[in-house]
């Protein structure tokens, strides 16, 4: 018989129904929109927030104070005695946070004459192709290091393409200086080699690189005679790594402080959480004799704007699944004071209370759950959308959105619903069938 | 009774009689203002706000020497004011010189700057300890620090040496000797080829006597070899020189040289011929050495840890010059087309040459964009979905009173009148909800701008005519799709309620 009812209540009224099925679908698609949105929005952000470089500098542990504050001269490559191996960057791919390591390259600076100058040369990966012991493939280099760089997509060395490793990039300060252009042959005249390269371009850094020659690493070895026996053994002198972290808290700061100093437990939650501190500390256990530093710069903004980003859409979050759950919970009162004369009816014919309730209780439930289904995934519509449109990627859906989601919903279906068939229950069958009242 | 008060009453009266009714209605609106005046406000003060966390990532303008002059701290500060107050975050003036810590052998860049200013062109920086506030005190980078073994509270003893004359080009000019004259000069000395670091000439700087002949001699021979060259800066030296003809000194002749000694000797003798004039309000050249107090330690991770920075007053003591800067750092908030307008403007003012840090705004602009785009959309699909429910809940508030409907359409009143007095309903409803919802959505914006920016939020006074009258149109759209169909139908089939 209550089957019965709720069937017939749901065919007959369908109209109204659907009016509350649409709201409460309409406030769970916000509701799961906004959530898994808010989730993901931190990493999101800090996808984008890579484009200000490498948040992470690794060193060799005793390098020299000297080479950096004078401009490097033609002994530049020798005050730097100390040297990391370029064959251990693969290493950097084997840490803990191996995946939150978005990009990394090699750099060594290197003396030559060009054209009767002494420029600074630049080795580096570009666009390099690393095959690790894994079995994992990867391309890193400087392209995605230095996003804020104007040179057009030709422009950029390839090592992936023939003939790359006799190609170099000019700065534009030192190109105009040295009067040369893109397509250009020049001789750079090293302490140990002297190498015909052609410019593939001419880039524009807004920085001290402008008056730098950038080349492929191989090629700026070869130049100083730091490239060291076989493939990829030659010296580099620093390492930018650019990795996804979380931003510093209390822990964190103590943690860079002294890593020894922390409890047991505090140092696991830290080693296994991807502080920018944690992430220094596993490059410097893979990397022999180096010391990896955050460059602050980069790493506090980041953590400052990530907070800023995922405060914000906490907030915003919050205000649309406070506006939600209001306005279903109202609807859901609206419709049941809208039967009041069914419910008087039910119960002048000698209907429990109890039973009133469990049948209008069931019909607004059954349609509440049929909106929270069409709602949640209208709602993973909406993120999705977001998520393309903003940034380019789609929005990691999270499952816990779908408990959180059911019970927001019931929660606030019930709340509207009950009060409101308790009021009309109170009241005199007669008065409400008069409708006089209410 | 005339028409109108009838209005009214039928208006004011179902309001009041059907009071649960009408607040569940009023409610949905106001909900629905509320987010439409919070997000609306929260999103178009978003990209001030948030620009303004940008400048975090320190500065985005650089003003160097102008072509073919160099930056003085008058010309810095007449660049700076063509930037509007209100968007300059800090301006960080850099005067960068190399100093030597003598007995450590070391020399690093040292930087000549305003503490206050740095603190807010470059908030990244952390410092162990505090920034210098006083005179005579320096903050120290990291590298240097470890360097050199100082820690906060130690002194250091830094030394400037004058760029030797090749590097100045200012070879000794012709001028007039006249008494009272004070006169500095340096030459090559001997140097100390075995230790080989702080290779350093002789210094000397004298004054001139009444009669033109020198009147007093300091010799400063601290590059030279302990117990030998050193020596001809003691006074049983220095001695034979005073009242002697600065232009008529001559080694072997006229001058006796130091036993072991005879290359300082010819340094000093060259010094002396080589001394010119110490210009007015200019320190002479020679070494100049302060004690400062150590501070802070400065932790960046970059380069600013193998420098030492001090005060532009210290700066000018030790190096005795003032009034000169090598650039200018400036952390503006604004876009990137408006920063490149003004480097524009201020390269074309001829005050100083500025030029953008494209790491930084080229990077702020991505990711701005980004974050505007998304507040724009979250905000757009929040607005969408609300307003739809705000108005389903209304429709479902109409439609109850079908039965209503159908007895007056009984009793004789036209369908215009009825559909006249629902939208006065729902019109007064979203004006009375709109303005609810507005106050409540500037709260909301407030309490985002505080809580996430720790700023107050930019109040946009033109939102509350939009939000009322916007409430009200989704108010009355919603009331008169159900009235309308209501109307349409039979009074008869109304009131049976089929």
């Amino acid at each position: 018989m209550l089957w019965r009812m709720i069937k017939g209540a749901l065919l007959r009224q369908w109209s109204k129904m659907l009016l509350i099925a649409l709201t409460i679908a309409l406030g769970a698609s916000l509701a799961t929109s906004m959530i898994n949105v808010m989730l993901d929005v931190g990493d999101k952000v800090n996808e984008e927030l890579k484009a200000y470089g490498a948040n992470i500098v690794v060193k060799p542990r005793a390098s020299s104070l000297l080479s950096e504050i004078y401009d490097v001269e033609d002994e530049g490559a020798e005050l730097q005695q100390a040297w990391l191996q370029e064959n251990e960057l693969k290493k950097l791919k084997t840490i803990f946070w191996a995946f939150n390591i978005r990009d990394f390259a090699p750099f060594v600076t290197v003396s030559a004459e060009v054209n009767g100058t002494q420029v600074p040369v630049v080795g580096t990966w570009f666009h390099h192709h690393l095959s690790l012991p894994t079995g994992e493939e990867l391309d890193t280099g400087v392209r995605n290091l230095r996003s804020w760089w104007d040179a057009a997509d030709e422009d950029w060395i390839d090592e992936q393409r023939e003939g790359a490793d006799r190609e170099i990039m000019v700065g534009t300060t030192l190109a105009e200086t040295l009067g040369i252009r893109k397509g250009d042959t020049v001789k750079l005249t090293g302490r140990s080699a002297e190498i015909t390269a052609t410019v593939r371009g001419v880039f524009d850094s807004g920085d001290s690189a402008d008056e730098q020659i950038w080349a492929p690493l191989d090629l700026a070895q070869a130049l100083a005679g730091l490239e060291g026996d076989g493939t990829e053994n030659g010296k580099v002198s620093s390492i930018e790594v650019s990795a996804i972290t979380t931003p510093d808290n209390d822990l964190a700061r103590r943690a860079a402080r002294n890593p020894n100093a922390l409890s047991k437990a505090d140092y696991d939650t830290w080693y296994c959480t991807a502080y920018v501190s944690a992430v220094c500390y596993q490059i410097t256990e893979v990397i022999t004799d180096s010391v990896a530093t955050a460059v602050r710069q980069v790493a506090e903004s980041e953590g400052e704007i990530l907070d800023k980003t995922q405060l914000l859409m906490i907030l915003i979050t919050a205000l649309s699944l406070v506006g939600a759950a209001l306005g279903i919970s109202n609807l859901v009162t609206a419709s049941v004071m809208e039967r009041s004369q069914e419910i008087g009816l039910l119960k002048a014919i000698g209907a429990h209370d109890k039973a009133i309730t469990a049948v209008v209780m069931a019909e607004i439930l059954i349609t509440a759950l049929a909106g929270m289904v069409i709602g949640y995934f209208a709602g993973l519509g909406f993120a999705q959308f977001i998520g393309k449109q903003v940034f380019g990627s789609a929005i990691d859906i999270k499952p816990v959105v779908i408990p959180v989601v059911a019970a927001l919903i019931s929660l606030v279906t019930v709340a509207g619903s009950l009060p409101a068939i308790r009021m009309i229950l109170r009241l005199d069958p007669a008065t409400v069938l008069h409708g006089s009242k209410a | 009774m005339n028409k109108r008060k009838m209005f009214l009453r039928m208006i004011t009266a179902s309001l009041l009689r059907r009071r649960s009714r009408m607040l569940i209605a009023l409610l949905s609106i106001a909900i629905g203002a509320t987010i439409l005046a919070g997000l609306v406000t929260v999103y178009v003060d978003v990209p001030r706000q948030m620009a303004a966390q940008f400048r975090s990532y320190g500065a985005n303008m650089i003003l160097m020497p102008a072509e073919g002059s160099c930056l003085t701290e008058v010309e810095a500060e007449a660049a700076k004011q063509l930037i509007p107050e209100s968007q300059l975050i800090g301006a960080a003036p850099y005067r960068y010189v190399y100093l030597n810590m003598v007995k450590q052998q070391q020399t690093f860049a040292a930087a000549g700057t305003d503490f206050d200013q740095i603190q807010r062109t470059s908030p990244y920086f952390k410092v162990e300890g505090r920034y210098p506030s006083g005179a005579r005190e320096v903050l120290v980078g990291k590298a240097v620090a470890d360097l050199v073994g100082v820690k906060e509270n130690s002194k250091m003893t830094l030394t400037w040496f004058p760029p030797s004359a090749e590097e100045t080009g200012e070879m000794p000019a012709d001028f007039e000797i006249r008494p009272g004259m004070v006169l500095s000069g340096q030459a090559d000395g001997f140097g100390m080829s075995d230790e080989g670091s702080s290779k350093q000439p002789v210094y000397v700087l004298l004054t001139i006597g009444d009669d033109g002949t020198i009147a007093s001699l300091t010799v400063d021979t601290s590059g030279e070899s302990e117990g030998y060259g050193r020596l001809c800066s003691e006074e049983d030296y220095t001695a034979q020189f005073i009242g002697r003809d600065i232009r008529e000194l001559e080694l072997g002749e006229n001058v006796d040289a130091l036993t072991g000694a005879t290359r300082t000797s010819e340094a000093v003798v060259k010094a002396i011929r080589n001394a010119v004039p110490v210009e007015e309000g200019k320190a002479p050249l020679i070494p100049n050495t302060i004690t400062f107090t150590v501070t802070g330690i400065l932790e960046t991770g970059g380069e600013e840890e193998d420098k030492v920075y001090m005060s532009l007053a210290d700066m000018a003591a030790i190096t005795g010059q003032a009034d000169v800067l090598d650039l200018m750092e400036l952390s503006v908030s604004d876009t990137q087309e408006n920063l490149e307008r003004r480097a524009a403007e201020i390269t074309a003012s001829g005050h100083a040459a500025a030029r953008l840090v494209k790491r930084v705004t080229k990077s702020e602009t991505a990711v701005l964009g980004k974050l505007q785009a998304l507040v724009f959309l979250v905000t757009a699909v929040v607005l969408v979905l609300t307003m739809v429910s705000v108005s389903t809940t209304m429709m479902a508030v109409v439609a109850e009173r079908r039965r209503e409907i159908g007895l007056r359409k009984a009793l004789g009143a036209s369908d215009g009148a009825i559909r006249t007095e629902f939208l006065g309903e729902g019109l007064f409803l979203g004006a009375l909800g709109g303005l609810l919802g507005a106050g409540l959505g500037f709260v909301f914006a407030q309490v985002v701008s505080v809580n996430v920016f720790g700023s107050d939020i930019q109040f946009n006074f033109w939102l509350l005519p939009v939000t009322v009258l916007v409430s009200m149109a989704v108010a009355a759209l919603s009331c008169l799709l159900p009235v309308r169909r209501a109307v349409a139908i039979d009074p008869a089939l109304v009131l049976k309620g089929e």
